[in-house]
Formats: C-alpha cells, structure tokens, sequence
C-alpha cells in the first residue's frame, strides 16, 4: 500500500457507533482512472466508509489521504457523490435545484448555466427544467440526482446504488455516462449489492462484510483466483476423450453444452489439443469464470 | 464563504417568491384588523326586538328612577378599564357605543306588587317568561335601599348585555334615591358626583400629544407581532430543517458544505425573510398613517396614530433577531431530532409555551415597566424579546439595561448555535428513529 498515485488511500480505518463497530480495521487504495466497486451486503459498513471519505464523518481511528492529501472540507469540492439515501427539494425548479448544488460545490457562475443544459439534454429531460422536482417521475428524480454529483466535473465520483430502482434503459445511459467519466480520467467508486452490474463495470473491488474487508483487487485477478477450472463446452463427433480421468473429473450434461471440470493440474489447453487430435469438431470452448456473485456468495457465508 | 451565502440565497429566494408569504403578508395585517373590528361588530349586532323586562318594585320609588336611567346615554360604573379585564372593558365600550347610537334595547313593565301575595305574582310572571311575553323579570326586595339583593330572572342569564346594563342603571338609581332620602338635591348631587376623566399623556411628550388608549394599543401590537413572528418563523426554520432530513437532501449537502454553515445559513436566509415581511408591515403601516388618516380624516372618520419614535422600529428589529435566533435555532435543533414533522410538532411545544409565558409577560411589564421583576424578566433571553420590547415602547428604559439585554441574548444565541450544530450534523443523518435525550447528549459530548 505505497502507491503514491491512489486517489483514495484508507490506512487502518476504524469507525464504531457505540457499540456496534460499523468499519473495523479497513486499508484501501483506489487508482486514478478505474472504477472501484465496494461491495458487500447491506449493513456492511460501505455507506459508512463512504462517508468517512467524503468528509461526512471522521474516522475514529486510522488515516484518509484523497489526491495524496489528508481530508480536508476543501478536497470535498473534487468529489460528487450520489448518496444512497438521496432526495431533492420538492418545490424547487429542477434548473435552480441543479444550481444551487453546483454552487454548493464552487462552480463559477458563468459556467452553471451552459454545464445544466447539456447534462440535462445528455439525460433527456430538458423539457423538465423548469418543472419542480416533485412533478417528476421517481426515475427522473434520480437522474437529476446522478446530475448534482457530476455537474461539477468532480476527480472522484462516488455512486452509492446508482441505479437501483431505475429501468434498464437508463441504467444503460447512466452507465455510459459513467464509462465516459472513466474514460476521461475520473476515478469512480461504485457501492452496490448488485453483483451482476459491478460485473459488468468494474475495474477492481473491495468486499466488505461485516465491517470487514474480505476481499479486494483487480476483477480479474480475483475471478482467476476462484478459478474453478471448469469449460463450457460443445462439441459434434465421438467425446471419448472426456472419458479419462486422467485428463477430466466430472462432466455434467446441460442441453445444448456440456460443463467439464478439468482434472487437477490440467487446463484447458491440454483438453483443446486432446479434442482436436481426437478429430471432435469444436463449437464451443469457453473457460468458465465464477460469476462475481457466485464468489459474493461464497466468501459472505465463509465468513458468517 | 460563498457555500454560506448560496444556502442563504437558496432559502430567501425560495421563500420570498412562494405564494404563501405573499398570502401571509397581505392577510396578516388584515386578519389584525379582522379581529379587532369583527368582535365589536358582533358585540353590537342585535338580533331579535329588544328585551322586555318586567319590574316587580316592592320599595315602590325606584322604578321611576330605573326607567330614567336606561333613557339616558350609558355609562359604565366601573370605569377602572383594569387592562386584566381586557374583555370586560370591550364590552363596556361596546355597550356604550350601542347605546349612544340607539339608547337602551330594554323595555321596562312596572309590576305594582299592592296587595297580590308576591308570590302570586312571581307565578304570572313566570308563566309570561315560558311563554316568551317577557324576557325576564327583576325582583326589587322592599329592603333593597338598605342592602336588600335585588334578583333578575331571566329566561337568558348568559345575556351579559342586558344583565349589566340592568345592574349599572340599577346601582345608579339606587344611589340617587339615596342621596334624595338624604335631603340632597338632585341638581347638586349632578354637579358634585359628575365624573372626569383621566388623560393620560406620555411625560415628556409634546403638549397637546394626548393618549388614550392607543399607547397601549401600540405596547400590545408590539409584544404580539414579535411573539407572533418569532413563532411563526421558527416553525418555517423547523420545517425547513425537517424537509431536508425527510427528503436525505442532508446527505448530499454535507458531502459539500459543513453542517455549521448550512445551519447558520439557512437561519439567516430565513431571518432576511421574516425581516422582509416585517419591513413590508412596517412601511404599509408608515403609509397609512401619513396618507390613509389624513384621507380619513377628510371623511370625517378621526384615526389616532400614536407618534412612534422611529428609534423603536430599529429595536423591534433587534429584538426581533434576538427572539428569532434564539428561538429558531432550538426549532432547528429539534428538527434534526424528529423524523417527520409531526414528531416536530410535539417536541416543539415546550418552546411555543415558552414563548407564550413571555408573551403573558407583556401585562405585568407594560403595568409597571421599571419594576425590578420587570427588569430581570427583561434580561432573561427566552423573555427579553417580547418584555424589553415593551418596556422600550412604554417606558424605555437606560440604554445600557437594553445593550445588556441585547448582550446576555446574543451570547446565549452563540452558545445555543455551537450546541445545535454539533447536534445537527449527527441528527440529520439518523434516518428511521427519533433520537433520545441520551443519546443526544452523547452526540454533544463527543462532537
């Protein structure tokens, strides 16, 4: 944990309520440019490590840099944050809701307007500019929240279940959106139960369970990590081949494909070679990963 | 800096441009008046033809002098006008506005007792009340000159109009037919017992500057305008705080600006609303009293504006701040507690009792305003808004008693807005529960 270029570096991180100790012992490090998925169950302690980053609470004890830098009410101008407990003024004008909160967050003046309109076009609701927010649809609503916590084009954005309860064609818009933001050189922290979606957008993750770190790094890395060494698998002529247990343990016949789990000590590789020496026409060869779900799963109730 | 004044900006512009301060601040001076006109209004209608009374005089010289009495303009006997009896004195007002416009609505019957056994007489009478021929009738005792109690029956004893009426002319005749007994002529008696009246005229003021009544009306309008709006606006703090937690707005703010800013600042947005309200009465009232009596003047209908120094009007301010920081900061503080604002409602209203002592306050002050209970009471912040201001409007007292007043409020306004937004901050982002008093003061302790 020495990387001087982390965005966010958490070191020792403790935060207790009382009693109930809500973070314990929690060290992160999240690089610029990627998205950073914080994972865990609810209750986990993640909106509460999200707090403590953006400067809402202080930790009890252990230490938060952000750009390099000890937390200090000033770094919270360079953050946007979509809370997962979020609302908006009901009787305010959507346009003077968005500038009021990008002046909150020190936007010059001049530039408000001009940044509210072409947001509001990239969401698609320009027509509701002048509407009072409680006109608006609950999904609209959430889409001028997503607003507030970029409008200020903010070096860390952090998105606390961005996109629950919305419906799958915005979840698309809005996960482009923060593909882009990505791409431009933000760096993301994404809080979500939902794994399918962290899946899909992440770059690294932390799970967190029970106020514990469980697990974290590059999605990659720990999806090789839970490697089950497993292949999807279809094929047209004599699978003799799969017969031998020297080379595959278990093979369990789905419709259409079949799922081998390799032998110990042997890969996919090794089956490829057989197969096509064997004259068995191959249409489908896919290593399995274990779904990130899967490994959510595995690692909560290792834990409980 | 800039992050304090956005907040403030935010809550004024909101709230100047919403419909209902511009509602409240035409209503507001009209319901005043609504309730000060409509009450004497009512007071004075008479529904029904007048009351008919039927005299049994078993003295047999006092209803002569009865029914000349009620002829004559009414005048009420107890011209105390305690201000505790505020009530009562509106209603002598009234009544002897009524009977100067109409003289009296009392029809007498002389009932000669002679021979009939009076309690024959009672019965007929009795029968005549059931049957709706008579209202009421009064029962003068033969000793009634030397302490005998005279009894009105009536068919309506929650007629207080009538009753009093009966009871002032009454004493009245009762007290001449004395005199008269007496060997005392009639014409002297006039002269000797012809009452005067009190002026009361403020020491120091112009000659000729005469005040009846509306000094006090000034000293009550001042108290009550501040009690009124300091609630009134403490509510909207209390509202508003309440909004922001009920909607999880709090979450978002916090993550760019600090609960102590958001704080102080939306109590200050909400302070430059309330002063723009005031300012707004102010100036319609400066306005009519420099065009509106002079043109009812020239209709013929005399209206008496007070001189207020303008001196006044910049304390009113001050202490209205006082009352409003003071007060609005508690509101803001139970707001962050409470989860809806039903639960506000409830544990705000020992702050609207509060107020309302200090309130009450305004009688025992305004009576003798350099008193020492009148002092201390002034000094105390919850009280001093209301009090000091009427001290100053009656008797205004040595500057440095109200700079001290000014200063003991203030630095407990500074203390109160520490305490509150430590309080706040952890409050705000407490969903689901309404926090305890311990836990409370846990927050305090370790913030």
């Amino acid at each position: 944990m020495t990387e001087d270029n982390s965005t966010i570096q958490l070191i020792n991180v403790r935060k207790s309520f009382g009693d109930f100790t809500a973070v314990s012992d929690l060290s992160l490090s999240i690089k610029p440019g990627r998205i950073f998925g914080l994972l865990g169950p609810n209750g986990a302690g993640k909106t509460t490590t999200i707090r403590m980053i953006v400067n809402i609470t202080a930790p009890d004890s252990g230490s938060i840099k952000l750009f390099g830098r000890t937390i200090d009410p000033g770094l919270q101008d360079r953050i946007g944050y979509l809370p997962e407990e979020r609302g908006l003024y009901r009787k305010m004008r959507v346009v003077e809701q968005l500038r009021f909160f990008a002046e909150i967050k020190s936007v010059s003046r001049k530039d408000v307007d001009a940044r509210i309109d072409s947001w509001l076009s990239r969401v698609k609701l320009s027509e509701w500019k002048n509407r009072k927010s409680m006109e608006l649809s609950k999904g609209m609503q959430q889409k001028i929240q997503f607003l507030m916590a970029v409008l200020h084009e903010p070096d860390l954005l952090i998105l606390d279940e961005p996109f629950s309860g919305l419906d799958p064609v915005n979840v698309e818009l809005l996960k482009d959106i923060v593909l882009d933001l990505k791409r431009s050189g933000k760096t993301i922290i994404f809080s979500t139960h939902q794994m399918e979606l962290a899946e899909k957008i992440c770059d690294d993750i932390c799970l967190i369970n029970r106020s514990r770190k469980v697990l974290d790094g590059s999605l990659r890395q720990i999806k090789q990590g839970f490697g089950r060494n497993a292949v999807a698998l279809r094929i047209e002529g004599d699978g003799s081949v799969l017969n031998d247990p020297a080379l595959v343990r278990n093979v369990e016949h789905h419709s259409d494909e079949l799922e081998v789990l390799l032998a110990p000590d042997v890969n996919g590789q090794v089956l490829l070679h057989r197969l096509v020496a064997a004259n068995v026409k191959v249409t489908k060869f896919e290593m399995i990963e274990p779904s990130l779900n899967d490994i959510f799963i595995e690692k909560v109730s290792e834990a409980a | 800096m800039r992050k304090f004044w956005a907040v403030v900006k935010r809550e004024y512009i909101q709230r100047v441009r919403a419909k209902i301060f511009v509602l409240m601040t035409i209503l507001a001076p009209a319901m005043m008046g609504f309730f000060a006109i409509v009450p004497s209004l009512i007071f004075n209608m008479q529904t029904g033809g007048p009351v008919k009374i039927a005299v049994v005089d078993q003295t047999g010289r006092i209803y002569q002098r009865l029914s000349a009495v009620l002829k004559e303009p009414y005048e009420p006997s107890d011209l105390k006008q305690e201000v505790t009896e505020l009530q009562n004195a509106n209603l002598d007002k009234n009544l002897k506005r009524f009977s100067k416009n109409g003289g009296t609505n009392i029809v007498l019957e002389e009932v000669r007792p002679d021979t009939t056994p009076i309690a024959a007489i009672q019965a007929e009478l009795e029968r005549r009340v059931k049957s709706k021929d008579l209202d009421g009738y009064l029962l003068l005792p033969a000793d009634l000159m030397n302490g005998g109690e005279p009894i009105l029956f009536s068919r309506n004893t929650g007629d207080l109009f009538t009753s009093r009426q009966l009871r002032d002319a009454l004493s009245r005749a009762v007290n001449a037919e004395r005199l008269g007994e007496a060997n005392i002529d009639t014409v002297t008696i006039s002269k000797l017992s012809k009452g005067i009246e009190l002026q009361t005229v403020k020491a120091g003021a112009a000659a000729g500057e005469r005040d009846s009544g509306e000094a006090f009306a000034v000293v009550f309008a001042a108290g009550f305008v501040m009690y009124l709006t300091i609630l009134l606006y403490g509510q909207v703090v209390l509202g508003a705080v309440i909004e922001e937690k009920e909607t999880r707005i709090a979450e978002i703010l916090f993550s760019s600006i600090k609960p102590f800013t958001l704080m102080t600042g939306k109590l200050v947005g909400v302070s430059l609303v309330a002063l723009t309200q005031l300012a707004i009465w102010g100036l319609a009232f400066a306005a009519f009293a420099v065009y509106g009596v002079s043109v009812l003047a020239e209709r013929g209908v005399p209206v008496n504006i007070p001189g207020i120094p303008l001196i006044n009007f910049f304390f009113f301010g001050l202490f209205f701040l006082l009352g409003y920081y003071l007060y609005s900061t508690l509101y803001a503080f139970i707001g962050s507690m409470v989860t809806t604002p039903q639960e506000g409602g409830q544990l705000a209203m020992p702050l609207v009792f509060l107020l309302l002592i200090g309130f009450y306050f305004f009688l025992p002050v305004s009576r003798s305003p350099d008193s020492t209970f009148s002092f201390w009471v002034s000094m105390i912040p919850c009280f001093a808004p209301v009090t000091m201001m009427v001290r100053i409007v009656t008797q205004t007292p040595p500057f440095w008693q109200i700079a001290m007043s000014l200063l003991i409020g203030f630095g407990t306004v500074t203390l109160l807005i520490w305490i509150a937004s430590r309080i706040y901050r952890v409050g705000m982002l407490m969903y689901g529960k309404k926090a305890t008093i311990p836990e409370v003061w846990r927050w305090l302790r370790k913030a």
